[in-house]
């Protein structure tokens, strides 16, 4: 392989691998605070991609009850340009974000307040899981949706760099995915390392109880958890919804699976392991040879298998030393 | 009116009657310390009282609130810190950060920010120590940072659970010490303890429990000398 494949490999490899740490990342929040896997993350994740999309061109022609459907029949406004793209992908953020809130109150809540198992939540999850990806089929049918062309506006499409006789292509929506997840993790690390939301957010992860006792209203901080997490698996959605199109409504169960492994492959509950481990299964993709590119999944789960049995608790996961 | 009143209070522990029909007060300024033997109901009576449970039947109030209708974090807005059994420290946080959180319901940072280095000045060990994870601290300096901690909330009643706990001779005298120092500065203290001799010597008023109900109570000083109190509880 020359340099300059190797590069490309390596570019491709950080774009996509920013994505699956902002999405594994939601992932990470729940299971420091809640000790569980949310199993409803990946559809909020298909969900963000939906709701931009419906902000960004609002038309849906394929099936469902929707279909026929034009929001915009002058064009959405959003539509066009990298401002109206930075605000739709904004709204259908914190909508995703919403949602997960509502999904903590159907699904984890109530097991919660009866001092359930928190294992029963991980199926409460998967059931309201399922619900939303019938609810889109239901919706909008099972088809594809591709995001409108032009919407990063004047941006061009792509940025080209000359090595030797190579050309290196930097598609713009990898920089954007890339600059956007890289600047949002770098956000939730100093908010969560330094500011007192912060730190009452790790109290309430290591020690609810005693959390408690200090005035940190537990509740309230597992939604705002749900909050962010969603934030983050919907930005992500939409991120590789508009770089990739809406694959349908089961969008979210190919990510949903390998953003376990990048949480495993990273450490459970670390999260600057997820940022890793986001970028290690990205890069390990990219360099996939074309031919073979069927065969992505396969080697994220080889490798995860690989490291798991030199480094059982992940890349940067501490050792459970369990409590007697 | 005292400033805590508990009144035929009770607890289960799931099935188990932990505490049964229990009254008790605290008026401020007091030290008043709870005792008996391990399973006697001491720790879940604090626990119900800072709300970390919820009592079965009975009225709980402080200071013009009722208890029984709030939630844990609630009561200690209202003026209650309660320093938990086993300290629980958040041993993944600086001592420093454990200081700041224990302020969480405080809005005034310059203020919070002087009260720590007050808790320095106060507590030595935790100053030369602030940057540390609080969870390699020894047990005497978790003690410490888990009282420092309570005190940040600047609470009017502080519920302490068996500050001497595993603590060599000389750091619980220390803790009873410093105990003593907190009431002259006028927070009102409720103390659970074991060390019924050393806990009846530096309080005011004791309740003695037996099998989840209050067996006897009165002047810390007349109980010390009963009989009945001296031969089930000091061996003696």
């Amino acid at each position: 392989m020359d340099l300059s494949s190797f590069l490309q490999n390596v570019l491709n490899g950080l774009a996509i691998g920013s994505v699956y740490a902002l999405f594994a990342l939601g992932y990470t929040l729940i299971f420091s605070i809640l000790g569980i896997i949310n199993f409803a993350h990946g559809a909020v994740f298909t969900l963000g991609a939906y709701f931009t999309y419906t902000l960004i061109s609002g038309q849906f022609e394929n099936n469902g009850l929707l279909k026929g459907v034009n929001l915009f029949p002058n064009g959405s406004p959003l539509a066009g340009s990298a401002w109206g793209f930075a605000l739709s992908a904004l709204v259908g953020s914190v909508l995703a974000g919403l949602v997960a809130v509502v999904i903590e109150r159907l699904a984890f809540r109530p097991m919660r307040s009866r001092g359930a198992d928190p294992l029963l939540a991980l199926v409460s999850s998967l059931g309201v899981a399922l619900v939303i990806v019938n609810l889109i089929q239901i919706l909008v049918g099972a088809e594809s949706y591709s995001f409108p062309d032009g919407i990063y506006g004047d941006l061009p499409g792509a940025l080209l760099f000359k090595l030797g006789k190579k050309t290196i292509i930097i598609r713009t929506v990898q920089v954007i995915i890339f600059g956007v997840s890289m600047v949002l993790l770098l956000i939730l690390g100093l908010v969560i390392g330094r500011t007192r939301t912060g730190k009452a957010l790790r109290a309430v992860a290591e020690n609810p109880g005693t959390a408690s006792l200090l005035g940190i209203s537990v509740d309230r901080f597992i939604v705002i958890t749900f909050f962010l997490a969603g934030l983050l698996g919907g930005l992500a959605g939409t991120l590789v919804g508009s770089s990739f199109g809406i694959a349908g409504p089961y969008f979210g169960v190919t990510y949903g699976l390998k953003g376990l492994a990048v949480i495993v492959l990273g450490g459970l509950g670390s999260i600057p392991g997820a940022v890793l481990g986001g970028l290690v299964i990205g890069l390990a993709e990219a360099f996939v040879p074309a031919d073979y590119s069927a065969y992505n999944q396969a080697v994220a789960f080889a490798l995860l298998f690989v490291i798991l049995l030199v480094r059982p608790q992940g890349l940067l996961g501490k050792l459970q030393i369990q409590k007697v | 009116m005292p400033l805590l009143e508990l009144n035929n209070l009770s607890v289960n522990y799931g099935a188990v009657q932990a505490v049964r029909d229990i009254s008790l007060t605290v008026e401020a300024g007091e030290i008043v310390t709870l005792i008996g033997a391990n399973g006697a109901g001491k720790t879940t009576t604090l626990r119900a009282i800072s709300r970390m449970m919820k009592p079965r039947s009975g009225t709980l109030s402080f200071d013009g609130h009722d208890l029984l209708a709030v939630s844990a974090d609630v009561v200690v807005r209202y003026g209650v810190a309660h320093s938990p059994e086993g300290r629980q420290v958040l041993a993944r946080q600086s001592v420093a950060d454990n200081l700041e959180l224990g302020a969480f319901i405080r809005r005034d940072s310059a203020q919070i920010q002087a009260d720590i280095r007050r808790m320095y000045e106060r507590f030595p060990r935790l100053g030369e120590r602030r940057g540390q994870l609080a969870g390699t601290l020894s047990g005497g300096e978790q003690q410490m940072l888990a009282i420092a901690r309570a005190l940040m909330s600047r609470p009017k009643l502080l519920l302490l659970d068996e500050p001497s706990l595993g603590l060599a001779p000389i750091i619980v005298l220390e803790i009873f010490g410093i105990i003593k120092e907190l009431n002259a500065q006028g927070v009102t203290i409720l103390l659970v303890e074991q060390n019924a001799r050393l806990a009846m010597q530096s309080s005011h008023r004791t309740y003695v429990m037996e099998a989840g109900q209050i067996t006897f109570s009165g002047p810390s000083a007349e109980l010390a000398n009963d009989e009945r109190v001296l031969h089930a509880y000091l061996g003696g």
